[in-house]
C-alpha cells in the first residue's frame, strides 16, 4: 500500500498546486512547513514527485498521427448515411426559427387585412344595409 | 474564441462542406492521438475518430461558445472513447466466454509465451517503450486514462481538462496523481521483472 493511497485529496490538490508551482505567499510556506514537519505530507510529496517523473515520457510519446484518408472517410460516411442531405445551404427554414417565420406570418396577414377592410373598395368591406330611399310621392287621390 | 474559428464555426452551421473539411484538417491528428493512446488499438482509435467529427458535424448547434471549440471537441473525444472501451469490455468478456467454451469443447489449450526479443539498438527500445506505456495507460480505469492523457502526453492544462471531463479542479488533481503511481508502479514492476 503507498501512502498515496491512504492520504485525503486535501493533500494531494495541496501538493498537485505546489508541484505546479501555483502556490503563492502564505499557501505556498504552509505546504513547506507541513513538508517539514508531517511525514504523511513529505512521503505524499516524494511519491507524487516520483509519479511525475516516471510520466515525464509520456510527453515524448510518438504523436500518432491520423490516417491521411481520414477527412474523405469522414465526409463519405456523411454524405451515405444522411444520402447527400447533411451538406449544403440550409433552407430557409433551417435556419430561421419557426416561431419567427410564423409571428412574421400572422403579422403580414394581419396588415393584409386591415388594408383590405379598410379600402373603400376592399372585399372584407362589409356595407351597411343603407336605410331605404323615401317612397315616391304617389298620386294624390281624393276622396269622393 | 478568435474572429477566424468564429467564421469558420458560421459556416459549419450553414452545413458548408469545405468548412467541416477544413475543421477536420486541423484537428485530425490530436484528436486521432488522443483516441489511438485511450483506445490503444489504431483501427479502434481510426472508427472512433471518424465517430467524432460525425457527432462534431451533427450537433455543431448546440455547441454554445462559452467554452474553446477544441475543449469542447475534445470532450466530445473523450465521451466517445469512454462509451468504446465499456462496449469493448462488453464484447471481450463475450468473446473470452466463447473462447472458453470452444477450448473446453476442443480440450485443446494454446498457450503463447511471448518471445523477448534482444534490444540491439535504440530504436526496438524505444518501441518497447512505447509498448510498456501503452500497456500502462490501458490498465488505467477510463477516467484516469483520460486525465492523464489529456495532462501528461496532450499537454493540456487542469482547467481544460475541467472542462472536458467535467469534474471539479480537485477531483482532476488526485484522479491524475493516483493514475501517475498506477503507471510508475507497473513501469516499475516491469523492470524489476526484467
Amino acid at each position: 500500500m503507498s501512502t498515496l493511497d491512504e492520504v485525503d485529496d486535501e493533500i494531494i490538490i495541496a501538493l498537485s498546486d505546489y508541484l505546479d508551482g501555483t502556490l503563492t505567499g502564505d499557501a505556498r510556506a504552509e505546504v513547506e512547513k507541513k513538508l517539514e514537519s508531517d511525514p504523511t505530507w513529505k512521503a505524499a510529496h516524494a511519491e507524487m514527485v516520483a509519479g511525475k517523473e516516471a510520466t515525464s515520457t509520456l510527453s515524448g510519446l510518438h504523436k500518432a498521427r491520423a490516417p491521411v484518408n481520414l477527412t474523405e472517410d469522414v465526409t463519405g460516411t456523411i454524405h451515405k448515411r444522411s444520402a447527400g442531405r447533411f451538406f449544403g445551404r440550409r433552407t430557409f427554414g433551417d435556419r430561421v426559427p419557426f416561431t419567427a417565420i410564423l409571428v412574421v406570418a400572422i403579422l403580414g396577414l394581419a396588415a393584409i387585412g386591415y388594408i383590405m377592410y379598410s379600402s373603400p373598395t376592399g372585399s372584407l368591406k362589409v356595407d351597411k344595409p343603407k336605410d331605404p330611399p323615401p317612397a315616391p310621392p304617389g298620386p294624390v287621390i281624393n276622396p269622393p | 474564441m478568435s474572429e477566424l474559428e468564429r467564421s469558420l464555426l458560421r459556416r459549419l452551421r450553414d452545413r458548408d462542406e469545405r468548412a467541416f473539411r477544413e475543421l477536420i484538417d486541423d484537428h485530425r491528428d490530436r484528436v486521432f492521438n488522443i483516441t489511438y493512446r485511450m483506445l490503444g488499438n489504431r483501427a479502434e482509435a481510426e472508427d472512433v475518430a471518424q465517430e467524432v467529427f460525425i457527432t462534431v458535424f451533427k450537433t455543431i448547434d448546440s455547441f454554445r461558445e462559452e467554452s474553446k471549440f477544441s475543449t469542447w471537441l475534445y470532450r466530445v473525444t473523450v465521451n466517445h472513447c469512454k462509451n468504446r472501451i465499456k462496449y469493448l469490455a462488453r464484447r471481450h468478456d463475450r468473446d473470452k466466454d466463447e473462447l472458453d467454451e470452444t477450448s473446453q469443447q476442443t480440450n485443446g489449450a494454446v498457450t503463447g509465451t511471448p518471445v523477448r526479443a534482444a534490444q540491439p539498438d535504440k530504436a526496438l527500445a524505444s518501441a518497447q517503450m512505447e509498448k510498456l506505456l501503452q500497456e500502462a495507460i490501458a490498465a488505467l480505469d477510463d477516467d484516469q486514462r483520460a486525465v492523464v492523457i489529456l495532462r501528461d502526453v496532450e499537454d493540456l492544462s487542469i482547467e481544460e481538462i475541467c472542462e472536458i471531463t467535467g469534474l471539479p479542479d480537485g477531483t482532476v488533481k488526485s484522479r491524475l496523481h493516483r493514475a501517475r503511481l498506477v503507471l510508475r508502479k507497473r513501469m516499475q514492476r516491469h523492470v524489476d521483472g526484467e
